[in-house]
């Protein structure tokens, strides 16, 4: 019965982290490099491909867009050169979670995507990593050294005659460019804008090649999945959507940091039982579940669900990219979507018109408001902005900061109509947590 | 040759075609402002959005390729909402300054905010400020404040012209249009076809220096024409002011000078651009006229010219002429009908290329700067000048011939519509019109023949070369040529 299992298996943090558990030789001594061999002696590209298929493995940047379909579009065999992009730009806030797998695993990213690489026939990867990581940077480079120094990596891996090379990207900052078509421009040196579909960019992406574009946590399991097989794998998880997840959990929880956790684990007993509960023994006010881009879910609403995409998205939000944050009763919900509205203005691209103007809008509309100046049809304008945005831009950017100032005015209304008419917040010092410290 | 529907109708297209361009070729109406016919596709402005049938979104229409059987609406309820919606976005920081806008009477963004939108702003916060009257070059003013990033301007620098001069800088609703940097980059001042970024720009952003608080275009009338400016011939509008519109105040120069000059479509020639040369034709034209026939520097009546002339021709028998490679087709068969068979003809370069002047690149400059050498040559042949030592009349048609070349003592017959030392020099002198005041063709280096039209009446005392080649092979008439 799969409501009785522990739901308690592990693919990526399957190892307690020591100063030195980040280095080849005990990445080795953990198995690493193993599935490399396995997959570049024993199988062909296709085999590899269609173990992923099989595996049924979704991306885990936020979207859940099935891998193995993505890579169906490549034909390895084309004859042009593909690309294969691990994307390491890590800014979805409230997620921290690739930077655990950087840190502290970064040989299971570079052998996933060597194998990766093999079932796309890619001679040259690209991780694009995010500009403010410096240690990621650090350990993944030192990873990459070591993996060439031992012949992992480079020409003839292995003595097989494949090939490829991982160089590593740093971004210089900006949100935008961890949506994939931005990351291309970017890695091409243009300007980070994401790029219209069509084409896709398994047709026409990096220097206009076939290009795979994978968030860090989705490769990561390949390794996994190539070493323990397809059907391991969907015996972890739900059946619609198998494997773990990295949480990265922040806000008001007694102990934020990364938890893998099983696809259907209990959303209570993330919070209560391995964060240590709400900090303080504050009450749940509401939580963001998957990077601020989210519907947040209240307190009530989470108490019965499982962390399974099935689950959270009747409930009207998505798993999202794993970057949760628990907020405790007290926190004012007007000054949240203020600092959210600033990110998204500060972030916006610029390319295209609804996002270029609406989130400077929007952005003046919620200052005035907690300026003091709001008046009630400011929600109303508020809600119209961001519903007009949807789904008319070039990137999801524009989508993801409706749905969040859409989620927060839905649900909480009631606090910016008392911030309206009384010109002040309506938890003005109340902070639960900060009261009981 | 997939079949696809717009509002129901079908329409054959192309596969490679997309949806705007479809529509737009069988004359259905999408409105556009980032798309160009001859940029790439950048689906920024979002206002060209259509609606599939049976889908509960818009996409954009300028980034859709066509596929059998499509259907798509592009006038729903719901297509009709979001390019509102878009007008309100796009207007949210434009400053609607129209009243001293050079660009109103022919700005995209105002005819589509009567057309799709028509209310008044609904935001009530202040607007973002930007660089007004930025100077991007010395022909080019940027206003960063009317600008909504279409990139036009950009895609043409790199595409186009390929200088690479322009960027956006910044981000979000801050974005800027700025000088690019980078080792590919030529300055804006080096791109000889930088003004085609004012005529693309589809508001009033990017601004003609040269142009600016000039003129309302409304006052304006565009005569179809051609530049003279090179054997390319491009098709051009020159703007000048309407007749009903006469300043009758002021200096009457105003009713007779050139606005400005724009590119014509012409996809035979030069498509949607011309260089920045064909846009100074003022300063070409617009030179000092000579006003009055001469003999020998002393001004005299046109039937006394023609008289003296006549006699000169009469009396010669080895005449020269030096035809101008800037004579329109008509004019040079004119010449040849009247005179070509009296004179031994050779055709002369007006125009040499000037300094610093772009002489030819793989664009449209061409490095002949006269636009009529190949219909020239191809009636007086391609002999380079030279002068026989029997020779005892020289005619001069036209700029560009240096008279200290000229055998010594030879009496001149001279044609020029400018005022010139070697007027006065020449025994017979005929002032003559220039090409905006008369009805004509031009043959470009590759034969393709495009017409000009007259845009202003010829001055007081100027004479079309044309009669008097007429007049002059008329021995017989005695009365000559009347204005």
């Amino acid at each position: 019965m799969a409501e009785l299992r522990a739901r308690d298996a592990k693919i990526l943090m399957t190892f307690p982290v020591t100063a030195t558990s980040h280095l080849l030789a005990e990445a080795r001594a953990r198995g690493a490099y193993g599935a490399l061999e396995k997959a570049l002696r024993t199988m062909t590209p296709q085999q590899v491909a269609k173990e992923v298929t099989a595996s049924g493995l979704q991306g885990r940047g936020g979207a859940a867009f099935p891998t193995g379909r993505k890579w169906a579009v490549i034909q390895y065999d084309d004859g042009q050169p593909h690309y294969l992009c691990a994307n390491a730009d890590e800014g979805e806030p409230g997620t921290f979670k690739d930077r655990w797998i950087l840190e502290n695993s970064p040989h299971q990213l570079v052998e996933s995507m060597l194998i990766a690489a093999y079932a796309l026939q890619v001679r040259h990867a690209f991780v694009y990593m995010r500009g403010e990581f410096s240690a990621p940077f650090r350990r993944l480079q030192g990873a990459l050294d070591e993996a060439y120094a031992a012949g992992l990596i480079g020409e003839n891996i292995l003595g097989t005659g494949f090939s490829c090379d991982i160089m590593i990207y740093r971004g210089a900052g900006s949100y935008v460019c961890g949506e994939a078509s931005a990351l291309i421009s970017s890695i091409e040196g243009k300007r980070g804008y994401p790029r219209n579909r069509p084409p896709r960019l398994t047709v026409k992406g990096l220097y206009q090649r076939p290009t795979v574009v994978n968030n860090v946590e989705t490769l990561s399991n390949i390794a996994w999945i190539v070493q323990h097989g397809a059907e391991a794998f969907k015996a972890v998880g739900t059946p619609k959507c198998p494997g773990t997840r990295l949480i990265s959990i922040s806000g008001h929880v007694a102990r934020p940091g990364v938890y893998e956790i099983e696809v259907g684990y209990p959303w209570r007993r993330l919070i209560y039982d391995d964060c240590g509960g709400m900090l303080h023994g504050a009450a749940l006010k509401c939580v963001i579940p998957g990077g601020i881009s989210t519907k947040v879910l209240t307190g009530a609403e989470i108490e019965t669900l499982n962390l399974d995409p099935a689950e959270v998205e009747p409930a009207g939000s998505s798993m999202g990219s794993g970057g949760m944050v628990a907020i405790a009763e007290g926190t004012c919900m007007v000054r949240l979507l203020q600092v959210m509205l600033r990110f998204y203005h500060h972030e916006s691209c610029g390319q295209c018109t609804p996002c270029r103007e609406g989130m400077g809008w929007l952005h003046r509309l919620i200052d005035r408001i907690v300026a003091g100046q709001g008046r009630l049809e400011d929600l109303d304008m508020m809600a119209r902005i961001s519903k007009l945005q949807d789904g008319n831009t070039i990137c999801g950017m524009g989508d993801a900061a409706g749905y969040a100032t859409l989620g927060i005015l839905a649900k909480y209304r009631h606090e910016f109509e008392y911030w309206i008419r009384e010109g002040r917040s309506m938890y003005e010092g109340n902070l639960e947590c900060r009261r009981s410290s | 040759m997939p079949q696809i529907f717009l509002d129901g109708q079908p329409f054959e297209a192309r596969t490679e075609q997309t949806v705007l361009q479809v529509a737009l070729d069988h004359g259905i109406f999408i409105p556009r402002l980032c798309w160009h016919p001859q940029l790439s596709v950048a689906g920024n402005c979002r206002i060209c959005v259509v609606q599939v049938e049976g889908r509960s979104w818009v996409e954009i229409a300028c980034n859709m390729p066509v596929s059998e059987g499509l259907r798509v609406l592009t006038d729903s309820p719901l297509v009709r909402e979001h390019r509102k919606a878009i007008m309100q976005f796009i207007t949210l920081n434009h400053p609607v300054d129209c009243g001293i806008c050079d660009k109103a009477g022919e700005c995209t963004l105002q005819d589509y905010h009567v057309a799709f939108n028509g209310e008044a702003s609904i935001s009530r916060e202040p607007k973002v400020q930007a660089t007004k009257f930025y100077r991007l070059s010395e022909r080019i003013t940027l206003d960063n404040e009317r600008c909504i990033l279409c990139t036009r301007c950009v895609r043409f620098t790199r595409e186009v012209s390929k200088s690479n001069a322009l960027g956006v800088k910044h981000r979000g609703d801050h974005s800027l249009i700025r000088p690019a940097e980078g080792d590919d980059v030529r300055p804006l001042d080096d791109d000889a076809y930088s003004e085609n970024v004012v005529d693309i720009c589809p508001v009033g952003a990017l601004l003609s220096t040269r142009f600016l608080y000039k003129d309302r275009v409304w006052y304006l009338k565009a005569t179809p024409s051609v530049c003279p400016g090179c054997a390319r011939g491009c098709s051009i509008d020159v703007w000048h002011r309407k007749p009903e519109w006469a300043l009758r105040a002021l200096d009457a120069r105003h009713n007779t000078a050139i606005a400005r000059v724009t590119p014509r479509d012409n996809p035979d020639v030069n498509g949607p651009w011309i260089c920045n040369k064909g846009r100074d034709l003022a300063l070409l034209l617009e030179r000092r006229r000579a006003d009055a026939p001469m003999c020998k520097g002393r001004a005299v009546a046109l039937d006394e010219a023609l008289a003296a002339a006549r006699e000169l021709i009469g009396r010669a028998r080895h005449p020269v002429a030096l035809v101008s490679s800037w004579g329109s087709d008509e004019e040079l068969a004119a010449f040849g009908d009247a005179l070509g068979g009296r004179f031994h003809c050779f055709v002369k370069d007006d125009h040499l290329p000037a300094d610093g002047e772009v002489v030819e690149d793989a664009l449209l400059i061409r490095a002949d700067k006269n636009p009529n050498g190949r219909t020239a040559r191809a009636r007086f042949g391609d002999q380079a000048v030279c002068f026989a030592p029997d020779t005892d009349l020289v005619l001069v048609w036209g700029e560009g011939c240096d008279f200290g070349r000229l055998p010594r003592g030879v009496p001149v017959i001279f044609l020029n519509a400018f005022l010139a030392p070697e007027n006065g020099h020449a025994e017979v002198f005929f002032p003559t019109s220039v090409h905006t005041e008369r009805d004509g063709h031009f043959t470009n280096a590759d034969g393709v023949r495009s017409a000009f039209s007259r845009c202003f009446d010829r001055p007081a005392g100027v004479v079309d070369a044309e009669q008097v080649f007429r007049a002059l092979a008329a021995a017989a008439v005695a009365e000559g040529v009347t204005r």
